[in-house]
């Protein structure tokens, strides 16, 4: 099978920039849909691609599906990415399976924060892209202004491919600047392309926006600077092949302007995807050798070589676990035996299908380069597959803790039963979501990255799986650990008839940064013997979930034992356990422990007349404000904020900038707590141990 | 504590006396350099060290992004705090940052008024009161001299003083021993001016105008292009 007609691409935006009505059109005009409905629809259908209740109703994306459609003899796979940082291990999951992507930008918000952010990640794992500047029939689009945004903001290469021939409500159509034809959509969908000569009004324009096209173009061709010299006709052709080169160098960023909602510049899109889009063969991808210290390996997108395939996504069908894949190398076939990287289980594939949102085709086997999806294959997101005998992963094992923590429990019996199934599901989409049972409240605590990763877990256990149920108040994960040196010696001595318990170990214990725990053991003369050295780490290593000061997890400990005694009859695993407890509790009293708290990278975006209010609002949050960034009606402001102070910042933030403000919130590092806060929390905490 | 102390002293202009001010309120300073020699990178260091001896800095910046503006001072704080641990260093970095804000504006959306304002909503509020003021990328044109006028009248007002940073163009150097062409017309105006001048990897200080102590101990050092650091 040839890849070079293959496109997997992404669809990436701001909220509300219009992606999922640009998405609905493609599958329009490709006819994988027969009907068009709008995100909010009255119709109540709402778009294909939102396959989740939930972001019907919130006209939000949330999850990736993969969705395949055909345009002039290319396959289009598109990955509909979730447009909310909170979400960010889903966003970069995504982007990994992409080739390219197609940056969608409001005509009138323009660049806006979280286009920064998403453009970032794809900065961080080079994906090529195009822009389409959508909504150019609202009142105050503006395509220029935007282009020069991506220049100034995002610092593309942004190039005009076509310009619009009227805007806001008078919007009709583009002018495109490779073949420089006016194109017009006709008909009730805008199916009919109509090319005719450019209006004579446009001309000077089209030409002098041609010629920096060209220009930027040659920049990538000899052979089209010599026709440039020789001032000949340029072909089409050697225009666009120009301009391909310098996309997937990421050194030009190609503009496509239209209104999806209007039906107008979908289909020159689709073509700019199949024209100007990488194929998978064009694209490095790098996997880790499991075997090698996780040395990056680059795979060869050969069909022959031994396969590696991503799971990127799971869905609960009618049917069983759905598993959505990318195949990388090497080609994943109907009855072949994979294995999973991760837990090392061997799998055999049933079916494998394609999938169009809802609805899915069988096939035979999946080569590199394409995506499909299995049935029946139990996994989690971000496993990797591959054929036996190979130990290749596609991501890392490294996994953010989580931050943020919050008690949920069911109302009635059918709400447990139906939240175990949730939580069952949504731990093994997302490995930044965790959940456990508190030993002493025996309650449910969900896990996660902020407030509304967890809030829209919570809804989406109500509305998928039914299960109601009550929250408590979300909890902040603070961390203690030690910031000096100090030394133990501990017996633990029990004489209680029958034999008795006996260890002693000493040796002291000092802070380390780069990792959470270290046992180093340094016992010479079999001063403790060795078969219970590993029961004395297993004692110190337990004593590491609940600190003895507040009973937040311990981090940053080295313990090194250098000295002990025991006694032939009475030492025992055991008692060399409780030494290592009762060491771990003498030598931490005299640590200075203190506590840390998560702290979080806030960055607001308000307009200029509300910028004092705002930083008004994150300094009384104990914020740090890195800085602000002045940028016409708009601006930027940069702060450090601990994470137990912002809940509920953003309706406090609406209300402050008559809801014209936003912010997004990720987590930066893990710092110390002020002594007036640990006093709080040392307070409630003895308040909470009394009333237990 | 320390490490403060010694990386005060380490520190290019920390010689002049760990406890003053080069210039002081309402005073202004110029680094004047062709592009590329170190105007952002010498200011960022005499920032540092004024943070270090608890002075609050305004760093406004009119070219960077907010972003490469605190990678210019991390990455020199990194090389000043070398060799210490990296928890001292940590905690010192902890100690200097609520010392520090960036602004930026778009080049041509500075203006005294607006800079105004915007000292307004931080000082009203108490979020943060400069002692100091940094203007990186300030055009020194014809009408640079009103902006000048407007900008010491606040900074009197407000007790602090400023440091800018002055592009000097190649083709418009003057004779040696002369005033550089963009502090020409404004040299009034100024109390301090050092000219950076790149010979090699070597960067020497050249005070063209300043108090005579300031002067003569200056005019014997060398930066090391990388760091910004005495030789």
């Amino acid at each position: 099978m040839d890849d070079r007609q293959v496109r997997n691409i992404g669809i990436s935006a701001h909220i509300d920039s219009g992606k999922t009505t640009l998405t609905e059109r493609i599958l329009y005009y490709t006819k994988r849909i027969h009907a068009i409905h709008d995100v909010k629809g009255k119709d109540g259908v709402g778009a294909t691609m939102d396959s989740m209740e939930l972001e019907k109703e919130r006209g939000i994306t949330i999850a990736s599906a993969a969705t395949f459609c055909e345009w002039r003899e290319h396959e289009i796979n598109i990955i509909d990415t979730p447009g909310h940082v909170d979400f960010t291990v889903e966003v970069e999951r995504s982007l990994r399976v992409l080739d390219g992507a197609v940056l969608v930008l409001c005509s009138v918000g323009g660049v806006q924060s979280q286009s920064i952010t998403v453009d970032q990640q794809m900065k961080r794992y080079k994906v090529p892209c195009i822009a389409f500047i959508n909504k150019c029939d609202r009142s105050g689009a503006n395509p220029s202004h935007v282009i020069d945004q991506l220049r100034s903001k995002l610092g593309h290469n942004a190039i005009a491919m076509q310009i619009p021939i009227g805007l806001e409500s008078n919007f009709q159509g583009v002018v495109d600047l490779v073949s420089m034809k006016a194109i017009y959509f006709d008909g009730d969908n805008g199916e009919k392309i109509r090319t005719e000569e450019i209006p004579d009004a446009l001309m000077t324009e089209a030409a002098a926006r041609r010629e920096e096209l060209v220009d930027a173009a040659s920049m990538f061709s000899d052979e089209l600077t010599e026709v440039i010299l020789e001032e000949k006709e340029i072909p089409e052709e050697l225009l666009v092949d120009a301009l391909r080169i310098g996309t997937l160098e990421r050194k030009i960023t190609p503009v496509l302007i239209g209104s999806a909602y209007k039906n107008k510049g979908v289909q020159p899109l689709l073509d700019a995807v199949t024209r100007l889009l990488p194929c998978p063969s064009e694209m490095k991808n790098e996997a880790l050798d499991m075997e090698n210290n996780e040395e990056t390996v680059i795979l060869s997108s050969s069909p022959e070589d031994p396969a590696v395939a991503l799971a990127f996504k799971l869905e609960d069908g009618p049917y069983g676990q759905l598993t959505y894949i990318r195949v990388y190398q090497g080609s994943i076939q109907k009855g072949s035996t994979i294995v999973n990287t991760r837990t090392g289980k061997k799998v055999k594939v049933g079916r494998v299908v394609r999938m169009h949102a809802d609805q899915m085709e069988d096939i035979e086997a999946i080569p590199a380069g394409y995506i499909g999806a299995l049935f029946g294959i139990d996994c989690a997101s971000g496993d990797t597959f591959t054929s036996p005998g190979t130990t290749l992963t596609m991501s890392s094992m490294f996994v953010a803790d989580p931050v943020i923590s919050l008690s949920i429990t069911p109302v009635d019996n059918q709400a447990q039963v139906n939240m175990s199934k949730a939580l069952n599901r949504f731990t093994k989409e997302d490995p930044t979501f965790k959940t456990y049972i508190d030993d002493e409240t025996k309650e449910t605590i969900i896990e996660g990255m902020g407030e509304l990763h967890l809030e829209v877990y919570i809804e989406r256990m109500r509305r998928e799986y039914g299960a109601e149920v009550e929250t408590g108040n979300p909890r902040v994960a603070y961390r203690e650990t030690i910031t000096r040196k100090a030394e133990f010696n501990y017996t633990h001595k029990k004489q209680t008839g029958g034999s008795g318990q006996y260890g002693r170990v000493a040796g002291y214990m000092e802070p380390i940064t780069e990792t959470d725990f270290e046992f180093d053991n340094k016992i010479t003369g079999g001063v403790i013997p060795t078969q219970f050295i590993p029961a004395c780490e297993k004692g110190f290593r337990a004593c590491m979930a609940k600190g003895p000061r507040m009973e937040f997890p311990v981090t940053g400990i080295r313990v090194v034992i250098n000295d002990g005694a025991s006694h032939t009859v009475d030492s025992s695993e055991m008692a060399f356990q409780a030494a290592a407890r009762g060491a771990f509790l003498e030598a931490y009293a005299k640590a200075k422990a203190v506590i840390h708290e998560p702290i979080m990278k806030v960055v607001a975006e308000t307009p200029t007349e509300f910028q004092g209010p705002v930083m008004g609002l994150l300094n009384q949050r104990r914020g740090i404000i890195v800085g602000a960034q002045d940028d016409g009606p708009m601006c930027v402001i940069e702060a450090q904020v601990p994470l137990a102070e912002m809940f509920g910042f953003s309706t406090v933030l609406r209300s402050a900038t008559q809801g014209q403000a936003q912010f997004t919130m990720e987590f930066a590092l893990y710092k110390l707590v002020p002594q007036s806060i640990a006093e709080e929390l040392a307070e409630t905490m003895a308040k909470k141990k009394k009333n237990a | 504590m320390m490490l403060k102390k010694d990386l005060i002293t380490r520190h290019p202009l920390g010689i002049q006396g760990d406890e003053i001010d080069i210039i002081s309120r309402g005073e202004f300073g110029a680094v004047l350099a062709r592009a590329g020699v170190g105007k952002t990178a010498l200011l960022v260091q005499v920032a540092l060290n004024a943070m270090l001896r608890n002075r609050n800095v305004l760093h406004i910046s009119l070219n960077d992004p907010v972003g490469k503006v605190t990678l210019w001072y991390k990455e020199l704080f990194n090389h000043l705090a070398q060799g210490d641990t990296a928890e001292e260093a940590n905690q010192l970095w902890e100690f200097l940052l609520p010392h520090r804000f960036v602004m930026t504006f778009k080049i041509e959306g500075f203006s005294v008024p607006k800079f105004e304002e915007r000292l307004a909503d931080l000082t009203g509020q108490n979020i943060f009161r400069p002692d100091m003021v940094i203007i990186d990328g300030l055009k020194f044109d014809e009408s640079v001299r009103q902006c000048l006028s407007d900008l010491k009248k606040l900074a009197g007002e407000q007790s602090f003083h400023v440091w800018f940073s002055m592009h000097t163009h190649r083709h418009e150097e003057t004779p040696e021993d002369t005033i550089p062409y963009p502090l020409l017309d404004v040299e009034d105006m100024f109390d301090v001016a050092l000219q950076l001048q790149p010979d090699g990897t070597d960067i020497h200080i050249k005070p063209l105008k300043g108090p005579s102590e300031l002067v003569s101990g200056l005019a014997e050092l060398t930066l090391d292009a990388s760091s910004m650091l005495i030789k």
